[in-house]
């Protein structure tokens, strides 16, 4: 079949039709605004490397931004001289690392070791909560029937704050992992639901007829059509679920529990030792940075329109 | 049709099936309301030929071609192209849409490679990748996209992510070709370029096509018959045979045999 040649053939594309305009700039429609503006179509290789310029560009200007704040936050430091109000970036910093692999309270576990708890808490209640609201999703968007019965138990879940729960899990669960599992599950669940039913109702009904039309089966056009579509809105609903997650756990901590960034954070708070609070919060925030990250990572691999 | 062009080449087939509409009738059921979109419908298509059907929004010419996809099931008659009734979507078939559909997360390379590859996962095709991608290649050069193969659909403009979509299309090797209003969306002059590029692509590759559009103009310049559709309920109300020469051009659209034809045609649409 390698021999399948066109019955009329000769001379290139441009010679016959013309159309050598439309890979001009503005040369049609589609696309965003941005990218007619740039001066020469032709070269995919100098439009890619300008948009990477654009991002370290904005790159440059997020780091700046918290560096003022760092800045700000040292100046106020140092003009009120109360390290139990408002320590100074260096005497944070410096707890921060005294801290770090030295048990808080004497009894307690040094800060890595808390934000390894915190962490594994997460990633398995957000991991199960995950694959649940997906499968979920999945089994709304699939039929009708699942979505009318689920839609108001999600409806009716989603605006509760997860804390109020947290008595009841003690109650039900006891004061060991599983309260703390089950309270991140229960917030993230619903989030990825709605989030996967609207990211696998947004798929056209023609792009999967398209894949039909080119030889694709039905489970062929299910796995590499419709789920692959709906994946950078399922990693936007993790992104948004992730946060939710951390506010979650750390208040968990806060309130029931002998371990974790949230417990560090309200021992020190006892002994208005506040820049190791500080320390805590500004540990939460770092790993909160890398996972969202990840995730963004995951997002611009999924969906390339948004690179650059 | 035996006539290899070069001496390694395999024989050429001919790529064009026939199309035979015999009495199709739909009819849509949403809560205890019946619509009837299409009734009694019949139109042979030759092989090879190009048939525009024309009317206007919600006369059934989306629905007819979807039911000749085998994307909707007919309420009544049959469909047969190339001898053999249609029954569900088919590589044999191919379709283009307003928008060109393109997978968002994949290069054109890839996007081209989507039907081959889908089919090769099937277990109806056992093409390696080298010779996949040396057809992927051929393809690029013929729709003038040999530059833009690792570019992303976003990456494109509207004519070229349209000429992407028809190379998708075309690897699958269709003998029939159903395009929806491919060039709706576009503005009038990428779209005086894409009429120019469907009208040089259909003389190379030669596979018959149904052409649904609205536009009088644009179905004069590219078919050889234009089947008007209209009515209560929705049916063809008149086929007319386009009497110009071929090869067209976008340019010639307003010599005196063109306008003749647009007024037969506007003529039918307001009876």
């Amino acid at each position: 079949m390698a021999g399948w040649q066109p019955l009329a053939s000769g001379g290139t594309i441009e010679e016959r039709l013309r159309i050598d305009d439309a890979f001009l700039p503005g040369g049609g429609e589609g696309g965003e605004p941005g990218l007619d503006e740039r001066a020469d179509r032709d070269d995919l290789a100098a439009y890619r490397r300008a948009r990477r310029r654009a991002r370290a560009r904005r790159l440059g200007t997020g780091a700046a931004g918290l560096i003022a704040l760092a800045v700000v936050w040292q100046i106020a430091a140092t003009i009120l001289r109360d390290p139990v109000f408002l320590p100074s970036v260096t005497q944070t910093f410096q707890t921060f690392l005294h801290y770090f692999d030295r048990p808080y309270p004497s009894q307690g576990s040094p800060l890595w070791y808390d934000a390894l708890t915190s962490l594994r808490r997460i990633l398995i209640g957000f991991g199960i909560g995950v694959v649940a609201g997906v499968t979920l999703g999945s089994a709304m968007s699939a039929s009708r029937v699942v979505r009318h019965l689920i839609d108001p138990v999600i409806e009716v879940l989603r605006p509760l704050p997860p804390l109020a729960f947290i008595p009841l899990f003690i109650i039900w669960f006891g004061i060991g992992e599983l309260p703390k599992d089950v309270l991140i599950i229960i917030g993230v669940t619903p989030i990825m639901a709605v989030t996967s039913v609207a990211a696998l109702d947004e798929v056209p009904e023609d792009l999967r007829l398209c894949a039909r039309t080119l030889g694709a089966s039905r489970l062929y056009t299910l796995l590499h059509v419709q789920l692959r579509s709906a994946l950078p809105g399922i990693l936007t609903g993790m992104r948004i679920s992730m946060a939710g997650a951390w506010t979650s756990i750390v208040a968990a901590e806060l309130i029931a529990a002998t371990s974790g960034l949230g417990y560090l954070i309200q021992q020190a708070g006892d002994y208005l030792n506040t820049a190791l609070v500080l320390s805590g919060i500004i540990c939460i925030a770092l790993i909160a940075l890398i996972l969202d990250a990840g995730l963004r990572g995951l997002l611009l691999l999924a969906d390339p329109s948004r690179r650059g | 049709m035996d006539a290899p062009a070069k001496p390694v080449a395999a024989p050429v087939k001919t790529q064009g099936a026939d199309v035979v509409i015999d009495s199709v009738g739909k009819t849509f059921r949403r809560g205890g309301r019946r619509t009837m979109a299409l009734a009694g419908i019949n139109l042979e298509v030759r092989a090879g030929e190009l048939v525009c059907l024309l009317g206007p929004s919600g006369c059934g010419k989306s629905t007819l071609l979807r039911i000749v996809a085998g994307a909707l099931d007919s309420d009544e008659g049959t469909v047969t192209v190339g001898g053999r009734s249609v029954n569900g979507p088919s590589p044999d078939r191919g379709m283009l849409f307003q928008t060109p559909m393109l997978f968002p997360w994949l290069t054109t390379r890839k996007n081209i490679l989507f039907g081959p590859k889908a089919q090769r996962s099937a277990g109806l095709s056992e093409r390696d990748d080298p010779e996949l991608n040396a057809e992927a290649d051929a393809i690029l050069g013929t729709v003038g996209l040999d530059k833009f193969g690792d570019a992303f659909p976003h990456e494109l403009s509207g004519g070229m992510q349209h000429r992407a979509a028809f190379a998708r299309a075309i690897i699958t090797r269709p003998s029939l070709l159903l395009m929806d209003e491919p060039f709706g969306a576009l503005d009038a002059i990428t779209r005086l370029r894409m009429h120019d590029f469907l009208l040089s692509m259909w003389d190379r590759y030669r596979t018959t096509i149904i052409f649904v559009t609205h536009d009088i103009e644009e179905a004069v310049l590219l078919g050889d018959r234009v089947a008007v559709m209209g009515g209560r309920p929705p049916g063809i109300q008149e086929v007319i045979d386009i009497p110009l020469d071929r090869p067209r051009h976008a340019v010639d659209a307003d010599t005196e045999s063109f306008l003749t034809a647009k007024r037969k045609i506007r003529a039918s649409l307001t009876v």
